[in-house]
């Protein structure tokens, strides 16, 4: 498992290398105009020029990658150039990732539960009210697009349970819309795998076995079922906590929350360069290790899986 | 059946039998036909099909309300800003005095025109390299790196590069939609590909020398169709979520061409005041991409030849 482990991370380690280098080269075709905003026109060449130059813009594109990455191996993330100008890209960083993360992870972890809670009670319903009750929610979550109910939570939850309709960091309560907007879709993806999993669960062997033995429902459903519609569950868990760095783009926007939302979308339009490279190198390598944990995890929870061998021919 | 060879004698079982050529080819009778069954497994499904019947309407309606409009979608109707649903305006207006109704139409045909657009390109090359990627093993590696950093560039550095390249508009969202839709159905394809690719048809298959269209298009695609079907189904609502999300980004068409997103966005600043400008485009959506995912769902279970009787 070492050995694969060392290997499938060197391997990761190229991938990171080829979307860094994608993006690098991918920014590099850019138009000029977007470096300057609205004052491009009354520029004369001569300024133009200048700024250019002091971005290192006229540089031959390999040398500007040789830069970029030997400063990333020393650890020197560089500055950002257009967003906040001149100031590092780690403070900027260490401003919007904790506000973004804390409201991941609080939102994951509601999801989780409520969502495993809601799965759990459809497949032990399974074709009753309740089971049909969660699908339909199911259902209007995964196709109503999630501005539409997100605008909805804002105007009207807002209004009737008189709850502000922007962040504010110091009030407690103003955390309860966003975090709602934010799980709602989650919520309903986990019931439906976990629904998914334990029907395909309840109807395996071992299950009729315990039932014959006399083991009570409950028991079989929270030692038995639960447990290994678990395992697939647990590969994508890593991802989901980890990109809670990234924020939710939508719900910051809305209720002016200063997380990490829409700092990529703002970095690519206003082709802050050195910004957006920073900011891919850190998603990718995130979600690549996420993965990769998630195996190790399934892995160790699951002895019978074995991701590193070949396996049969198939 | 049984009864009948316990009463062959030896005689009559080890004894030749002339050739008759109408009993050679004499097989049981089954008047099956695939995409009957399919219909009609769909038809037991009535609520499925009612939300079918709700959604052509709704789109033939679409179009068709285009004509009957009495505003463009860009008249000013300066002394009526902001008015509320009325005989006149049946949807109001918006802030500078434009009729919500054939605003409203028009952006759903724009928004299904792409949803359609978006969703039958991606089905083609999903299927295409989906089933090169998990058929051919030489390709895996490739097409996974492929993936890895498709998924891993974000939308908006493709779509900033688009509308440099080319005008800002339609096919540009299209394309740029396209280039990352159909990552999903293709690792989707991928997967079920590589289950299947080793079952013993398809080996005996490769042992006769198929070629490798052939395998891919007789042996392979009949055992995705319903995965594939349900994929196209879901397809739509979420390709008429992304336009949303990018309209309000900022990131969608020009503002000459109003998509269900843009109005939306727009309806969203005076939302408070002026529920119309909202309530309408959100109803208008919400029924398009529930009863697409319904009725998708519904359409890939009849699709399934295990559930025909």
């Amino acid at each position: 498992m070492l050995k694969y482990s060392i290997k499938r991370l060197l391997e990761s380690l190229v991938t990171v290398l080829i979307i860094v280098v994608a993006v690098f080269l991918l920014m590099r075709l850019m138009p000029v105009e977007g470096y300057f905003g609205d004052e491009y026109a009354k520029l004369t060449q001569e300024m133009i020029n200048r700024k250019l130059e002091s971005l290192g813009l006229f540089d031959p594109p390999l040398v500007q990658l040789g830069n970029f990455l030997g400063d990333i191996f020393t650890g020197n993330l560089g500055v950002s150039t257009r967003i906040q100008i001149d100031v590092p890209v780690t403070t900027i960083l260490a401003q919007k990732v904790p506000v973004s993360a804390a409201f991941g992870v609080v939102s994951t972890f509601i999801s989780l539960i409520l969502g495993i809670a809601l799965g759990v009670t459809q497949a032990r319903f399974k074709g009753k009210f309740m089971d049909s009750l969660g699908t339909g929610y199911i259902i209007i979550i995964n196709s109503v697009p999630p501005l539409v109910y997100y605008f909805f939570i804002q105007v009207f939850v807002s209004d009737w349970f008189n709850l502000p309709m922007r962040y504010d960091g110091d009030n407690p309560v103003s955390w309860i819309l966003p975090l709602i907007s934010m799980s709602l879709g989650s919520i309903a993806g986990n019931a439906l795998w976990v629904r998914r999993y334990m029907v395909d669960e309840l109807n395996k062997d071992y299950i009729k076995l315990a039932r014959a033995k006399g083991l009570p429902y409950k028991y079989i459903m929270y030692r038995h079922v639960l447990r290994n519609a678990f395992v697939p569950m647990v590969q994508y868990l890593p991802v989901s906590f980890l990109m809670t760095i990234g924020g939710s783009l939508l719900i910051e926007e809305l209720y002016a929350i200063p997380g990490m939302g829409n700092l990529l979308v703002q970095a690519v339009q206003k082709q802050d360069n050195n910004l957006v490279q920073v900011l891919i190198l850190i998603y990718s390598t995130v979600g690549i290790i996420g993965v990769f944990i998630g195996d190790l995890l399934m892995m160790v929870i699951d002895p019978r899986i074995k991701i590193g061998s070949k396996g049969g021919a198939r | 059946m049984d009864e009948k060879k316990v009463q062959l004698t030896d005689q009559e079982l080890f004894s030749f039998v002339e050739f008759d050529r109408r009993k050679s080819e004499d097989t049981g009778y089954s008047d099956y036909s695939y995409w009957r069954s399919v219909l009609r497994s769909f038809a037991k499904n009535k609520f499925a099909v009612t939300l079918l019947v709700i959604m052509v309407l709704l789109v033939v309606f679409a179009f068709f309300a285009n004509a009957t409009a009495r505003f463009g979608i860009e008249d000013l109707n300066r002394n009526d800003k902001l008015v509320s649903p009325n005989a006149t305006f049946w949807f109001g207006t918006d802030s500078i005095g434009r009729d919500m109704w054939a605003r409203t139409w028009y952006a759903t045909t724009i928004s299904l025109e792409i949803a359609s657009i978006v969703t039958f390109v991606c089905v083609i090359i999903g299927i295409v390299i989906g089933c090169i990627w998990g058929y051919v093993r030489a390709t895996d590696r490739f097409f996974t790196e492929v993936y890895n950093i498709i998924a891993n560039i974000p939308q908006t550095v493709y779509l900033i590069l688009l509308t440099y390249i080319m005008e800002p508009g339609m096919s540009t969202l299209i394309i740029s939609m396209c280039t990352t839709s159909w990552l999903a159905l293709a690792r989707n394809v991928r997967n079920l590909v590589f289950m299947i690719r080793d079952r013993e048809y398809n080996l005996a298959s490769r042992c006769l020398g198929t070629p490798l269209y052939r395998m891919i298009v007789k042996n392979l695609i009949p055992y995705l169709v319903s995965v594939i079907i349900l994929r196209m189904a879901l397809m739509i609502p979420q390709v008429i979520s992304l336009e949303v999300t990018l309209s309000y980004l900022g990131l969608g068409l020009p503002s000459t061409m109003p998509s269900l997103g843009a109005l939306l966005s727009q309806g969203r600043t005076k939302f408070q005041d002026y529920p119309h400008l909202l309530i309408f485009p959100a109803l208008i959506v919400s029924i398009i991409t529930i009863s697409f995912y319904l009725a998708g769902n519904a359409f890939s279970d009849a699709s399934d030849p295990r559930n025909h009787v």
